[in-house]
């Protein structure tokens, strides 16, 4: 990796820890294990957390759980070398013993690619269920545990009714569980219940975080969500089509937002209670396409489609975190966007 | 007013009538006339799609790399379309290529039990930017509930279209109308239907697509397709016309392409011959025709018998070396009987 993207990467993480470090002074000196720990939200942990360590000498350490750490060699070497970050290549559903000096536990391992939800659903569920189940198992163990992190989805809410508010922690959310593209959130929410039991029966002190949609570093642009595809097709000049009327609302954070959030979740977060993590800032598709267009210098033709009636809305409503945890979005949608397309230009990954 | 958008069939599914012969000069003048006529998407190629020319569903004329240049030279607002079926056509070998030669859209067609299949095609063609439908072939042979289920793996993969197709030619109005509806009520993207007229049923079944809420139909100029045809194109544009649907094709111009079709590429204008309608009955796919008549003078057999053995056993595309199979088995039992 070219050191301009890692200090593309440095500077955003000196923003969302600017003014705030002492937010996370409980992390200092501890050692943090995480599961999907070379995954997209994996890396960026370690970047924050890298940056606490050398710039604010947070003496923090991370136990970094992958099956895979040959790709997580390749992609980011500068993380992969360093001495306060240790690799274990092994499947969560393998876990059978937490090293016993560990202190806190962010529980990461899922993929939120859709297609892999309905090619492999047998393979996500238990990715998510039995790792689930076999961490807090392990973690029921270890004698000196302050906090369990589990990485929900903001998916666990279900399909959002036509123009409905921003979407609050209390919100029961309806999931047809029998269809196959229920697989994900079904089983994130018997995580979230696996979590629950844990901390009624046994006291894990385990805090749900439910993210949403997040676009940046770390990220590829193959996964068939329409920002990645509007980037894609921007990037390449491509018309950006939009199959329904450009209306429906999202909202999307930057990960070193999202990094910081998480970090700050393990910290203070209240065991027993889930928080949604993402940005409040809502845009619609068209909006989305054409500042996209903007940004890049495209020509592409945005081609709206109108085949659908759909105004769904998929915004958190983040009052949880701001007002206990003190937490705010620090990159707006604006900064978002270029700093992700300029990513995606610097590393060729434009496909 | 709803629009329909009608993808054209004609030099893809009609490739099959005339046994994948369709030359440089057939797809030049019918490009033309389609593009002229303001057909929204034209698909061609060998009938059972890019890179299927072979021995096993017959050899094309032309390779795939000619009859792509060829069309997109005089395609200039119709999109170009593509059939791919993944084992026929490689990422590497077939869909670059077709991508090269400015293919627009990828309509990417499985067994309607296979959608698993499909999700490296699918990304690949949209990650090049390409606008993907999924397809569900011998849709009759599932339940609109696997159907579904199907339809939303290709939604995943990034289909932003899903298209069943009545390969066969077995449906009756009223199937079509509960497939389309539980998919349309299901699914996030629109929903699409590809008629075969062997019981005589493609403009009904399409109608009755359309009215549950399809927005893509496939169709052919003089219903020039496998087997007893497809829904025949300008009779489409005019019905949809009538019934207040939006295709944006200019009927005369859709009229002169088809008189195009039939004077100069057709053999002869598809009908619904015995074998069709027995092979509709059972439901096995159209484009077995010409391979169970082979197979049946050869064997001596009734090619109405074939068909009828071969919709028992479920076969679907791909599987055209069991109709010798069948014939083998349905001469040996007629032998056996003779002498029993």
């Amino acid at each position: 990796m070219v050191s301009k993207l890692i200090d593309l990467v440095k500077a955003d993480c000196e923003e969302a820890l600017a003014s705030s470090v002492s937010q996370l002074e409980k992390l200092k000196n501890q050692k943090i294990f995480i599961t999907g720990g070379t995954g997209f939200v994996g890396t960026w942990l370690a970047e924050i957390t890298a940056f606490l360590n050398d710039r604010y000498h947070f003496n923090t350490s991370l136990l970094l759980l992958s099956r895979n750490i040959d790709a997580y060699r390749e992609k980011a070497p500068h993380l992969a070398a360093r001495k306060d970050m240790e690799l274990i290549p092994m499947d969560v559903r393998n876990i059978v013993e937490i090293p016993s000096d560990v202190t806190y536990i962010i529980h990461a391992a899922a993929t939120p690619d859709n297609r892999q939800h309905v090619s492999d659903p047998l393979g996500v569920m238990a990715t998510i269920t039995k790792g689930t189940s076999v961490l807090l198992d392990s973690s029921v163990k270890l004698p000196g545990l302050k906090k369990i992190l589990n990485i929900s989805s903001g998916q666990i809410y279900g399909k959002q009714g036509q123009g409905s508010e921003a979407i609050k922690e209390t919100f029961m959310g309806a999931i047809d569980c029998n269809t196959i593209t229920s697989v994900y959130p079904e089983a994130k929410r018997y995580a979230e219940a696996l979590c629950c039991a844990y901390w009624s029966l046994y006291k894990v002190p385990a805090v749900i975080a439910r993210p949403f949609a997040f676009i940046g570093p770390y990220q590829f642009l193959d996964k068939p969500w329409a920002i990645n595809n509007f980037i894609r097709d921007a990037l390449n000049n491509n018309t950006i089509r939009i199959i329904g009327n450009g209306l429906p609302m999202r909202s999307y954070m930057y990960p070193s937002d999202m990094a910081f959030w998480l970090l700050r979740l393990l910290a203070e977060g209240n065991p027993g209670t889930a928080y949604n993590v993402g940005s409040p800032e809502g845009i619609s598709l068209k909006d989305l396409a054409e500042k996209i267009k903007q940004f890049v210098g495209a020509k592409s033709k945005i081609d709206i489609k109108n085949m659908n009636e759909d105004r769904s809305r998929i915004i958190p409503d983040v009052t949880l975190c701001r007002e206990s945890l003190g937490l705010t979005v620090k990159v707006g949608i604006d900064k978002t966007l270029q700093r992700s397309i300029l990513w995606f230009q610097e590393t060729g990954h434009t496909r | 007013m709803k629009n329909v958008i009608i993808s054209d069939s004609t030099l893809r599914d009609g490739s099959h009538a005339i046994s994948h012969k369709l030359t440089k000069e057939h797809i030049t003048a019918y490009a033309k006339a389609a593009d002229a006529a303001g057909i929204p998407i034209v698909e061609v190629g060998h009938g059972n799609g890019l890179g299927a020319s072979s021995l096993q569903v017959g050899l094309s004329l032309l390779d795939d790399r000619t009859m792509l240049e060829t069309a997109r030279k005089n395609l200039t607002k119709s999109k170009l379309g593509i059939h791919v079926i993944p084992g026929f056509a490689t990422i590497k070998k077939d869909l670059t290529m077709a991508f090269e030669l400015g293919v627009d859209v990828v309509r990417l067609a499985c067994h309607c039990t296979e959608a698993d299949i499909t999700e490296r095609h699918i990304s690949f063609a949209r990650e090049r930017g390409k606008e993907v439908f999924g397809v569900l072939m011998m849709s009759h042979m599932a339940p609109k509930e696997v159907l579904l289920d199907e339809a939303l793996k290709m939604q995943s993969y990034g289909a932003e279209g899903l298209i069943i197709m009545d390969s066969a030619g077995a449906y009756l109005p009223g199937d079509v109308q509960s497939r389309i509806t539980h998919l349309v009520s299901h699914l996030n993207i629109p929903v699409g239907f590809h008629a075969h007229n062997n019981l005589g049923m493609s403009i009904a079944n399409s109608v009755a697509a359309v009215e549950a809420g399809a927005q893509i139909i496939d169709a052919s100029a003089k219903g020039f397709g496998a087997g007893a045809g497809n829904a025949q194109l300008e009779v489409l544009v005019a019905v949809f016309e009538k019934m207040g649907y939006k295709t944006n094709i200019d009927l005369y111009k859709a009229l002169d392409a088809a008189d195009i079709v039939e004077k100069e590429i057709m053999d002869a204008a598809p009908s619904i011959k015995s074998v069709s309608i027995v092979s509709g009955l059972a439901g096995v796919f159209s484009a077995f025709a010409k391979h169970v008549a082979i197979a049946a003078k050869e064997y001596n057999v009734d090619p109405r018998d074939i068909f009828f053995e071969l919709g028992k056993r479920k076969v679907v595309a791909g599987q055209e070396d069991i109709i010798v199979e069948v014939a083998l088995a349905l001469s040996d039992k007629k032998k056996r009987g003779q002498h029993g």
